[in-house]
């Protein structure tokens, strides 16, 4: 299985968590839309399809790509093995925490499923009305869950090569993406699969993109392309100071929602440049998240899964992020939650980073409750995963300012044609979104990849055939029946040998064995039992290479009398037609065939001439 | 660099002699291979000194007769220095520029040593760039009369010439080009006695006499120079292109300036050569080629003579190549040379038209595209990103051209191109398609591309005066506005919309047609790049708020005027964002807000009204500025600042300006002109001066004798000044005279005018004492007259007086006045004793009539107005350093190889 990440969009339909009213109903209408109050539910990866226990491997790309792992691996049957790297399990067990906090912290006693009734969901506005599948939304996993399933990821470091059951060998590179984001190799002796998911050649924090070794792929899985086609993070970054800058001037806040891991980091770098150039030196930054503390700590002790610029700083030494910096001067504080110190020192203007990002629940949600009135203040959006105004829709009506800058790192189509070229797989798998340009943008023919031979697209649930079969297996020989071979040439450099050999087959690995001498017969009068006896050997018989040539052989025929020969062309080679002894040799490309009836004695000759010319092995 | 401090003035007779003196040594050093010069610049510097001597009439010969000496010791020195040898060559050719020269140079055949081309490649000196270089200009200097012309025949130079047309140093290939388009434009007189044809430059040059000998001569060597173009002309194979571009360019340049006959001539050998070479289409030579086409076009007479024809022949083939980049360069040169043959412009306007049309949809043409012939060959163009990019650049640079082209040529109203443009910007950004099917693949190509929207943008801004563009202003402000918003816009797209929307608000009469949306976007817009994390948007951004502030609009049809910021921006967001930009970090943004606020508060001054809170805030702040900014920028800009508010003060302000703003300007003037004149930065204490200069004129320019404005052409227009350019009109006093000078003296010393003006005067930086200098004679003209009747005046001078501080430019000018009194001790009167004595510890009292007198203003004046390196440029100084640098190289310690090689040849 390649990623499980976690559709979280379904929480936008239902109401934040923190505004809660007394009611009796399941939902609730809000400036013109409907929510289900009711404890946020999320959409799972497909689980009809195929059943869970029978997947033996999971390889995680990056920690947004396993926030579903607690459903796939508890009370599923699963028994197989999680390979993620390092920073993966770590940030991703961090995420997964903060989401469970963020629920546990703001309990609903009453779950909402009457909605879920499809006549009732027919009845709908909205786009509760064509929500896909709500039955199968559930509500958050629990912290158990979360410590049970990442007991069973097994970490990789990058390049490390893992062996599959012998089939295949696996092996994460670096994406580029986020800390210890990968893609990964999947290879046989002869074939190679690259699946390529969030992947980016930014200059942000992490290590580069390995891009050499995705070479010589027959075929190239890719996904994760950035959301945000349209819009370049720098201009995004650019944006994002400027607006916080410029409400921070007019004596507003700055809201930022945002994941506690990720993008995060590069916001505080630029901000860590941008607040001196632009007076900001006294507000104070604010970053509020259960796992805060962690998150900005991990980040640092990662050296070795970050760019190479930072990874020198640590030998200088020197934090590697500038952000302990700001954490030092006091212009950067982190607190678990709003509740406890924070609310003593906590002054204003300032700028908040908190999550979700989603505004249904986590810190943000009092914020925008506390800031939303008034337009002085403004709310960033960075994140690309949710369309802010379906995220604003149960705060309407607001005053606060709104600012979309959508920064996602991840390859746009322009770099991903320009890696295509450099890497050049044989066949690209794509989904069928990225084949035609964005829905919304119809005339944009730039934001589509465009590739000769064109992309094999797939859809949700469509079963795909990747265009390349298993062709050759590696079969191993033992020493001594090696040496037991007699090779002779067939021509100049290539030589050929019969084997006669046991083929035994064990974890996909096919060895070659000499035949056991057979036991002598046990003095026994037990019954025989036929699998047990030893196959019978018989001495092979030679095996014949070459070919006939016409002219030399019908030279040999007269020199031994033959000589009423009618050769006929055939598609295949030609016929021979001995009329005086009413007798045909098929001289064919792959095969000889004397047809005579009745004559044994010429067929034996008419045999050991055409084996004149034939190779004996 | 020898160094002289001398303070007397050295006359220039004097110099020469000494001059004269030093010469023959000099001679020596250069003629001695074992000793080095310099530098290279030094022989150049010496052979501009000798042509100097040369054009005012003196002989060189008669002048340094060991010249003659020196060059035949060179020239028979195969191991003297190729540049000394190139310099040679150079003298020699200076030295028969005249026909006297000649005759001497040639009697003693020191020409054919000199010019010998076999000696040279024998010795295997020929092989070096500036031997040929030496070779071919000191022939050039001689080929000014027709005996050099035979001297050149006659020694057969005509085929190494052309052969070093085409030489591997750029530089020689060039200079034998520029020689052969001489010869054959310098002696075309010659064959053309009478003819008025020829362009006056050259009749200002002395006719070369004419004899039956030079004709011939003359018309061998234009056969000679024709057969040779024409049969170079086209590149035998694709490694010659270099001839044929070179020929190229020497055809133009003969066609610019050839009379008739000669031009004739030409043309007649070339043209079949010529459109040999348009039809063989080679795409480096098209523009070469089109600017002789245009050369030739333009000079050959509309009288419909043959040739005439067949160059306007060449030149329609030329616009129907095939190459349809190539075909964009060519009508581009074309247009870009005025032509005025309506089929060929309107040809040419249609070819660049064309990559705009497919873009943005078929509008420009109308619908006959297709009757475009090469309209496939334009869309395969494009559909390459590179060469797309390339020819929508060449179409929209030539735009505002072609809008100015006579309707009749236009296929469109003009507006229609307006809109093409402002299509493309939005094509450009990603925001809207391409209306032409098809041509997706096309958009592909400029979507993003910064080139594209750079020129695009300058085409909008020229655009903006063209017929009917205003009823497209609404258009403009959206496309330039959503520009201004795009967060993909790099900072000169950024800077380019800006001064496209200020460019765009001059021409609109009526603002009305700028819906409240758009002014509130601009608002949003504009508050967001101030605070941009690339100083240049910064800047930009701040500079637009000046420049907005600088245009004045009519807000609705008829109606009173405003300036533009107010009209657009509501007037309550333009200030705020200035005062923060003051805080900026980056120095020339702070420097950009502070004129941006003075533009802005200009027209608030001029009113006299009263200053409100937030200027007097501002005020204190630029004070700020001035007394503790690191960077030299921003506290010019201060200076600029109060130099415009008391400037629109002084000239407009009704009798019912507020006193409280007088005051506080009063009063910040004099802190300026105090920390002005003590900055480090030069233009910060120039610019004190200026603001000097102008409390000056508002207190003297009604008395007599004050020369207003004296300085006027010194003062630089300072990119950060605001002062206008309309001529300074100041409020005239009434009084008497004398009274009336004392008290105005009094409150001029009161407000730090002396003391300002007194430093500058001392100042090590010489634009600062010149300017300081130049004020305080026009001061002293206008309080010690010289005239008898004024004499009651000088003795009320006499009682005002002002203070010296005893360190800095205070002790210097005691020194100064010091040094004065005891050269003339007679003249010491008692007031000025007093005040000179005890020089050190505190400050003294001055009368300022005194320090006027004494401080020998007008020799200071001679001295300061000549440049400060004229000792170091004189001939003098240049003999003296050879000397000493060759003295330098003779001895033992100094490394071989150390000096400076300057490549000038």
């Amino acid at each position: 299985m390649l990623d499980c990440g976690l559709d979280t969009t379904s929480v936008l339909n239902f109401l934040p968590l923190p505004l809660f009213f007394p009611s009796f109903q399941e939902l609730k209408e809000c400036a013109g839309r409907v929510f289900v109050d009711s404890q946020p539910e999320f959409c799972l990866p497909e689980r009809e399809l195929l059943d869970l226990s029978t997947i033996d491997v999971i390889l995680i790309s990056n920690y947004h790509c396993m926030m579903a792992l607690p459903y796939i691996t508890e009370h599923t049957g699963f028994t197989g093995t999680v390979y993620a790297t390092e920073p993966t399990l770590q940030i991703g067990r961090l995420l997964m925490e903060e989401l469970v906090k963020f629920m546990e912290r703001v309990p609903k006693a009453q779950s909402a499923t009457c909605w879920k009734n499809k006549e009732i969901q027919r009845m709908l506005p909205g786009p509760l009305k064509d929500a896909v599948d709500v039955w199968t939304w559930k509500r958050s996993y629990s912290m158990q869950e979360v410590n049970s399933a990442l007991s069973k990821v097994q970490l990789v470091g990058y390049s490390q090569k893992v062996e599959l059951f012998g089939a295949v060998q696996v092996s994460p590179l670096s994406s580029g993406y986020s800390l210890g984001s990968s893609n990964w190799i999947i290879q046989s002796h002869h074939e190679k699969v690259a699946y390529v998911s969030g992947s980016s050649l930014l200059t942000t924090h992490p290590q580069p993109m390995d891009q050499s070794s995705l070479k010589n792929s027959d075929v190239l899985i890719l996904t994760g392309l950035t959301q945000m086609p349209t819009a370049n993070p720098d201009g995004m970054l650019g944006e994002f100071c400027s607006n916080l800058a410029m409400t921070i001037r007019a004596g507003g806040n700055v809201l930022v929602p945002c994941y506690s891991s990720g993008v995060i980091y590069d916001l505080l770098e630029c901000l860590y440049q941008f607040i001196e150039s632009a007076n900001l030196g006294t507000t104070p930054f604010y970053f509020i998240s259960p796992v805060a503390n962690s998150s900005l700590e991990f980040s640092q002790i990662f050296a070795e899964w970050l760019c190479h610029n930072k990874q020198s700083k640590v030998y200088l030494p020197e934090p590697p992020f500038p952000h302990a910096e700001l954490i030092q001067t006091n212009k950067l504080k982190h607190y678990p939650s709003i509740h406890g110190d924070f609310s003593s020192e906590f002054r204003q203007p300032c700028v908040v980073f908190t999550g979700h990002p989603s505004l249904r629940f986590g810190d943000v949600v009092h914020f925008m409750e506390l800031w939303g009135k008034s337009g002085l203040n403004t709310i960033i959006f960075t994140e690309p995963d949710f369309s802010y105004l379906d995220a604003l829709a149960p705060y309407q009506p607001l005053a606060m300012k709104c600012v979309y800058c959508p920064i996602d790192t991840r390859l746009n189509f322009h770099q991903v044609s320009k890696l295509l070229k450099e890497v050049q797989p044989l066949h690209v798998v794509c989904p069928e979104q990225y084949t035609q340009p964005p829905l919304t943008q119809s005339h944009r023919s730039d934001l589509m990849l465009e590739l000769q031979p064109p992309p094999m697209p797939y859809r949700r649930c469509s079963v795909l055939n990747l265009p390349f079969r298993r062709r050759y297996e590696r079969v191993y020989i033992l020493p001594e029946l090696a040496n037991s071979l007699v090779p002779s040439e067939i021509k100049p450099g290539v030589s050929m040998a019969t084997v006669s050999a046991v083929l035994h087959s064990k974890d996909n690995k096919h060895t070659l064995q000499s035949v056991p001498k057979p036991p002598p017969v046990p003095p026994s009068k037990k019954r025989k039992r036929v699998m047990e006896e030893p196959p019978v050997v018989l001495a092979p018989k030679p095996l014949l290479s070459g070919a006939v040539p016409l002219e030399a052989f019908l030279a040999t025929l007269q020199k031994h009398g033959i000589t009423e020969v009618k050769v006929e062309e055939t598609a295949d080679g030609h016929i021979l037609h001995l009329q005086a002894d009413d007798t045909l040799i098929q001289l064919e490309e792959d095969g000889t065939h004397i047809v005579c009836d009745n004559n044994e004695p010429l067929r034996t000759t008419l045999r050991d001439l055409v084996l004149r010319f034939l190779q004996k092995l | 660099m020898l160094i002289t401090h001398t303070h007397t003035h050295t006359h220039v007779s004097t110099m020469d002699r000494e001059c004269a003196s030093l010469l023959p040594s000099v001679c020596e050093v250069l003629a001695d291979s074992g000793r080095s010069v310099p530098d290279d610049t030094s022989l150049e510097k010496l052979l501009d000194w000798f042509t100097g001597l040369t054009e005012a009439g003196g002989s060189l010969l008669e002048a340094c007769p060991c010249l003659l000496k020196f060059i035949s010791t060179v020239v028979h020195n195969t191991a003297s220095d190729p540049g000394v040898l190139s310099f040679t060559l150079r003298l020699t050719g200076l030295m028969a520029a005249t026909e006297d020269g000649f005759k001497m140079l040639q009697e003693r055949s020191v020409l054919n040593q000199v010019f010998n081309l076999q000696h040279w490649q024998e010795a295997g000196l020929w092989d070096d760039p500036c031997l040929r270089i030496g070779w071919i200009q000191g022939l050039r200097s001689t080929l000014q009369h027709p005996k050099a012309l035979s001297f050149f025949v006659q020694s057969d130079f005509i085929d190494p010439l052309l052969q070093l047309q085409t030489d591997t140093s750029l530089f020689v290939a060039s200079a034998a080009n520029q020689m052969l388009a001489h010869i054959l434009l310098f002696f075309q007189k010659v064959s053309s006695a009478g003819s008025n044809g020829v362009n006056k430059k050259e009749e200002d040059l002395e006719p070369p006499a004419i004899t039956m000998e030079t004709s011939a001569e003359y018309s061998a060597v234009v056969k000679g120079i024709s057969e040779y173009l024409k049969e170079s002309l086209i590149p035998k194979e694709n490694t010659k292109l270099h001839q044929s571009l070179q020929i190229l360019k020497l055809l133009a340049l003969l066609l610019a300036q050839a009379g008739p006959p000669l031009r004739d001539k030409l043309l007649q050998t070339v043209t079949e050569s010529l459109e040999e070479l348009v039809t063989a289409g080679c795409s480096q030579l098209t523009l070469p080629l089109m600017d002789v086409i245009l050369a030739a076009n333009s000079s050959s007479c509309p009288d419909g003579r043959v040739p005439g024809q067949r160059v306007a022949r060449i030149l329609s083939s030329m616009l129907s190549i095939n190459n349809a980049a190539d075909l964009c360069h060519a009508a581009a040169a074309l247009l870009r040379r005025g032509h005025h043959d309506t089929v060929h412009t309107a040809r040419a306007v249609r070819i660049l038209l064309l990559p705009l049309d497919i873009i943005t949809g078929p509008t420009l043409l109308g619908t006959n595209t297709t009757a475009d012939e090469h309209l496939f060959s334009v869309v395969e163009q494009l559909k390459s990103k590179t060469s797309c990019i390339s020819m929508i650049c060449v179409c929209l640079t030539n735009t505002p051209q072609i809008t100015l082209t006579p309707p009749g040529v236009l296929p469109c109203p003009p507006v229609l191109i307006v809109t093409a443009v402002v299509s493309l910007l939005r094509i450009c950004s990603g925001s809207s398609s391409s209306s032409s099917t098809g041509c997706s693949e096309v958009c592909r190509n400029v979507i993003g591309s910064g080139k594209v929207q750079k020129c695009a943008l300058e085409a909008l801004t020229a655009l903006n005066s063209s017929p009917g563009a205003k009823e497209k202003i609404s258009e403009v402000f959206t496309i330039l506005i959503q520009y201004l918003d795009n967060p993909d816009s790099d900072p000169t797209v950024l800077h380019k919309s800006y001064q496209a929307l200020v460019k765009w608000i001059r021409v609109c009469t009526d603002l009305s047609l700028i819906t409240d949306q758009l002014r509130q976007d601009l608002v949003e817009v504009v508050k967001k790049r101030a605070c941009d994390m690339r100083w240049e948007v910064r800047d930009s951004t701040v500079e637009f708020l000046g420049h907005l502030a600088g245009v004045h609009v009519s807000v609705t049809l008829g109606e009173e005027v405003c300036d533009a910021s107010e009209a657009l921006l509501g007037g309550c967001c333009t200030t705020p964002l200035l005062k923060e930009a003051l805080q900026d970090t980056e120095s020339y943004v702070r420097a950009s807000a502070i004129s941006a606020l003075a533009k802005t508060l200009t027209h608030s001054w001029q009113q006299g009204a009263a200053l409100t809170e937030d200027q007097t805030e501002i005020v204190s702040r630029l004070l700020e500025i001035l007394s503790q900014d690191t960077e030299g920028f921003p506290r010019r800009a201060v200076v600029q600042y109060f130099i415009s508010w008391f400037f629109s003060r002084s000239s407009h302000s009704p009798p019912s300006s507020s006193t409280s703003s007088t005051s506080l300007l009063m009063q910040c003037v004099r802190t300026v002109l105090s920390q002005g004149s003590a900055d480090l930065d030069w233009e910060v204490k120039v610019h004190t001066l200026e603001l000097a200069e102008l409390l000056l004129d508002q207190a003297f320019s009604a008395h007599r004798g004050y020369r207003k404005g004296s300085d006027a052409h010194c003062a630089l227009q300072h990119p950060y000044g605001v002062v206008s350019d309309q001529a300074y009109t100041l409020h005239t006093h009434t009084g008497t005279h004398a009274e009336g000078v004392q008290s105005d003296l009094a409150r001029v010393v009161e407000q730090g005018v002396i003391s300002a003006l007194l430093s500058g005067l001392v100042d090590c930086d010489r634009p600062v004492a010149l300017k300081a200098c130049r004020l305080l004679i026009t001061l002293r003209e206008t309080i010690c007259p010289l005239s008898l009747g004024a004499l009651d005046a000088t003795a009320a001078m006499a009682t005002v007086s002002c203070e010296l501080l005893g360190k800095g430019w205070g002790q210097e000018i005691t020194k100064i006045l010091g040094m004065e009194k005891s050269d003339r001790a007679l003249e010491t009167d008692i007031s000025a004793q007093r005040s000179f004595s005890g020089a050190d510890g505190g400050g003294d009292s001055v009368t300022v009539s005194e320090v006027l007198r004494s401080l020998s203003l007008d020799e200071r004046l001679e001295v300061l107005t000549q440049s400060s390196d004229h000792i170091h440029n004189s001939p003098l100084s240049l003999l003296q350093d050879i000397l000493t640098a060759s003295a330098a190289h003779t001895h033992p310690d100094t490394k071989p190889g150390q000096e400076v090689i300057v490549d000038c040849y």
